[in-house]
């Protein structure tokens, strides 16, 4: 069985993230599963780039304290990751450019003299440094190439053999020297069509198959890939992308073509998010659905832009002025991300209002394996739903005087939305408090009818599509019940597991239907008298709170992580 | 086809003071639209926050009441969903060039195909009466005592400069003169900006009908609105409070829609759903 973890670190702007995504690739393509994680500093050059992957014949969701291959391409890298290593770990780095004084399983590649030799570049090291990892894995040296070759295909065929040279110079000379220390963790094996995502990919990915034709950003790490993804794809997929002056330009674009009949939505992280809400507050008076990805990143303010954390919960489930509805989501892996993301284009189309779904830097940017089967068969079994969405009012117009009323009184609080520019109607959306037909009224009475129309629709969302917390493990035979929300999914699962290897149960609940919560239904999941436990990666307790404030449970155990950096599940085993 | 009428276009009675410039930019907008042969349900109009937002409930049409300053984003939106569709938006100075500001700036450079019509009236309104940024350094108000400090905001020379590729000036006692540059302004496809100089007959004691029809004059035919320089210097004029009347700038430049491949065939609203997905799928394999 196979289940280690690689490393590979070095000089910010030398390549690092893209060796690490060539790697992930190979390793799904050799039939195995992978999570990937990195860590860089909002920097463009200079500081440490770090890239690990987390590779296992099981399904994988979390990193490994331990690291079997360190890959350093420089001295800070073995400084760094040096307290990881076991004594089975294989360290790779270059005598020639700094010595390891430690007693350690040493891998010399002489980086240096090839790239002399061959007159590479120093961010060839990089490719050096695939070719005898892949040699010490007792991997698919030409699983490799064709890698390298489909990254270079537009620069032809000399610039591909001209990289060939130096992943095969770095295989050989493991294959020559270190014949004895090959680990056959990678040997190429029969395995699923996998993709390697992360968690903005799998939110492109689940806005293009939920049929979302436009999407808005302003630049905001840990949220740019999304942008990035789908201005790439737009004339592919037929959809518009617009990079907007500011986040406010970004959602009030978005609530237009909205309002025009079009599936859209914005993504930033919190400071941008920060700028929109005042807009979200429009789209929640107004009726228009809008969806909203936040990939919350340590604030307040500039923060740590590049580390992780899930500081904007509350900030989120309560941004916007004034009182109206919104649904939060907070998808706890990729998969769940693709799911619920195609699921928040259809709560926003058929509820009429904001749905935000939330993501951190440690989901947005790690990639983990999906089988392609997954994909296939959700996009087999997704069913666009548009809500009350009409293009002819026929039947829903007022027969005594002909008109059609936009924000209609209705039992389960959802009004028809005609399309702009169906002929013989017409009709506003106002951002003022309205009657029925949309025009602007400061009455007490159309103001507690609207008022009370728009909350029945949180009524009709929690009788129809919120979903309780997803339970793990048996909640009457463990005496410990974790509690989380969101990225810090695979993390418990993994701390379970752990528990489990000591002989001990645990159940885990975990939220990715943040808000509104349905008060009995999730009250009645704590009523046992158990240890429960809140898992967080933010200072306050963020869910904590908001369930004590919502339900009445309060959760006394905390393990709470806010250093920019994700919680392990080892951690959480030595808390316990 | 002309068969809309001003009723159809009528929705509540105005509540603009009596004497208001607003008045006439209302019934100009109307009549702009059913000589151009439009009906509402043909026109997007989006509104900004002020006495010119509040034409939202006395103009019919596909429209949105926006929030303070957003308008002109949320026009970009709907012309892109629909780009065969008018639409214009209908916005105070406050609004469009205070709130607003860097949105405006960025539709300019965006040539994005919409109608931007600005009251400038050199107050706000509909909170009783303080500056603007179109109000002449010193102009007295409840926000600024002593004397606003900063110089006015030059809406011509700004949006020419910034990327427009219409921008006209009428006046709201001009009824006919406005109605044409709106329909021009529509009619123009690319970027369209028309200041309309409006009394404020409540709290702008400066600004009046009679220092308008002092000040302001009609632009001959001899005038060269295509020459980017000649409207640049044109445009600097108000800074000496004179104010030309008429089509200052225009050029034709391809419009942001235009310009999107996608677009080519279909609107986005009308376009067929894409369902191709390996060929997204095979990017991450």
């Amino acid at each position: 069985m196979s289940d280690f973890t690689w490393l590979i670190g070095g000089e910010a702007g030398f390549g690092i993230m893209t060796t690490g995504v060539v790697f992930s690739k190979i390793t799904t393509r050799s039939g195995y599963h992978i999570f990937d994680y990195v860590e860089y500093p909002s920097l463009i050059r200079g500081g440490h780039n770090a890239y690990e992957v987390h590779v296992s014949d099981q399904d994988v969701s979390h990193l490994s304290p331990s690291i079997d291959i360190l890959v350093c391409l420089n001295k800070e890298t073995y400084e760094k990751h040096k307290s990881r290593l076991t004594a089975k770990s294989l360290v790779v780095f270059d005598n020639q450019e700094f010595e390891i004084k430690e007693d350690i399983k040493k891998i010399i590649i002489p980086f240096k003299k090839i790239l002399t030799d061959l007159k590479g570049q120093s961010i060839m090291k990089n490719t050096i440094a695939l070719g005898a990892s892949l040699g010490l894995l007792g991997g698919d040296i030409d699983e490799l190439i064709k890698v390298i070759s489909e990254q270079f295909s537009k620069k032809g065929e000399e610039v591909i053999n001209f990289n060939k040279q130096f992943v095969q110079a770095g295989y050989e000379i493991v294959k020559k020297d270190y014949k004895e220390k090959i680990l056959n963790y990678l040997v190429k094996k029969q395995g699923e069509d996998k993709l390697v995502l992360t968690g903005n990919d799998a939110f492109s990915l689940g806005s293009v198959i939920a049929d979302a034709r436009f999407y808005a950003a302003y630049p905001m790490t840990p949220s740019s890939t999304v942008l990035t993804d789908l201005a790439a794809w737009q004339e592919k997929v037929g959809m518009v992308v617009r990079h907007a002056e500011d986040e406010i330009s970004v959602i009030n674009t978005a609530i237009g073509v909205s309002f025009a009949g079009v599936r859209s939505s914005v993504g930033t992280s919190g400071g941008g998010f920060a700028l929109m809400v005042e807009s979200l507050s429009f789209s929640g008076i107004t009726e228009i659905p809008i969806v909203v990805f936040i990939a919350q990143r340590p604030g307040p303010a500039t923060g740590m832009p590049t580390w992780t954390e899930q500081g904007d919960l509350l900030f989120s489930v309560f941004s916007g002025h004034g009182e109206f509805e919104k649904i939060v989501l907070a998808p706890g892996d990729n998969e769940e991300m693709i799911e619920l993301t195609a699921k928040a284009y259809n709560l926003a189309d058929i509820y009429q209002m904001p749905v935000i779904v939330m993501s951190d830097m440690y989901l947005s940017e790690s990639h983990k394996s999906v089988t392609k089967k997954f994909v296939d068969d959700f996009i087999k079994n997704y069913k666009i739903n548009r809500g009350k969405l009409i293009r002819n009012p026929e039947s829903v117009i007022n027969k005594l005087n002909n008109k059609y009323l936009r924000y209609k009184l209705t039992e389960d609080g959802i009004s028809e939305r005609l399309v702009p520019g169906t002929p013989g109607y017409f009709y506003q959306a106002n951002s003022y408090e309205h009657l029925e037909d949309g025009h602007t009224s400061e009455d007490a009475q159309p103001r507690l009818q609207q008022v009370d129309k728009r909350a029945r629709k949180w009524a009709t969302y929690l009788k129809n599509d919120f979903v309780l917390p997803n339970i793990y493990g048996d909640l009457d035979k463990s005496e410990i019940i974790f509690v989380s929300w969101g990225s810090t999914k695979g993390i418990v699962l993994q701390a379970q597991k752990l528990l489990e290897a000591q002989g001990k149960n645990s159940a885990f609940i975990h939220f990715n239907h943040i808000y509104p919560l349905d008060k009995e239904k999730v009250k009645s999941l704590f009523l046992k008298d158990k240890k429960y436990i809140l898992v967080e990666n933010n200072s306050w307790g963020q869910f904590g709170k908001l369930l004590t404030m919502e339900t009445g449970v309060e959760i006394k155990e905390k393990i709470l992580r806010y250093d920019g950096r994700p919680i392990t599940a080892e951690e959480i085993i030595n808390i316990i | 086809m002309n068969t809309s009428t001003i009723q159809d276009f009528s929705g509540y009675n105005p509540t603009w003071c009596p004497g208001c410039g607003d008045w006439g930019i209302g019934i100009a907008i109307k009549q702009a639209l059913i000589q151009l042969g439009l009906s509402p349900s043909a026109v997007a109009a989006v509104f900004g926050i002020g006495c010119s937002g509040n034409m939202n409930d006395f103009l019919n049409a596909y429209a949105i009441h926006s929030l303070h300053g957003r308008a002109l984003p949320n026009a970009i939106g709907i012309k892109i969903a629909n780009h065969k569709m008018p639409v214009i938006a209908i916005v105070g100075d406050g609004d469009c060039y205070g709130e607003g500001g860097n949105h405006l700036i960025h539709a300019c450079r965006g040539n994005h195909d919409i109608t931007v019509i600005v009251h400038d009236n050199g107050v706000y309104g509909l909170t009783t009466g303080q500056v603007a940024p179109t109000a002449q350094k010193g102009f007295k108000s409840k926000s600024t005592p002593n004397g606003i400090l900063e110089t006015p905001i030059n809406p011509l020379a700004l949006t020419i400069t910034s990327g427009a590729t219409f921008v006209a000036q009428s006046f709201a006692g001009d009824a006919l003169h406005s109605i044409a540059m709106i329909k021009a302004g529509i009619v123009h496809k690319g970027f369209s900006v028309i200041n309309i100089l409006q009394p404020c007959v409540t709290f702008n004691k400066v600004n009046t009908y009679q220092y308008y029809l002092k000040r302001a004059y009609k632009l001959d035919g001899n005038y060269q609105k295509s020459d980017f320089k000649t409207a640049v210097q044109k445009s600097l004029e108000i800074n000496e409070e004179k104010f030309p009347l008429g089509i200052i700038y225009q050029t034709e430049k391809p419009t942001y829609t235009d310009q999107l491949l996608q677009l080519k065939e279909n609107t986005l609203v009308e376009k067929k759903r894409f369902t191709d997905f390996d060929k997204i799928a095979k990017l991450f394999i």
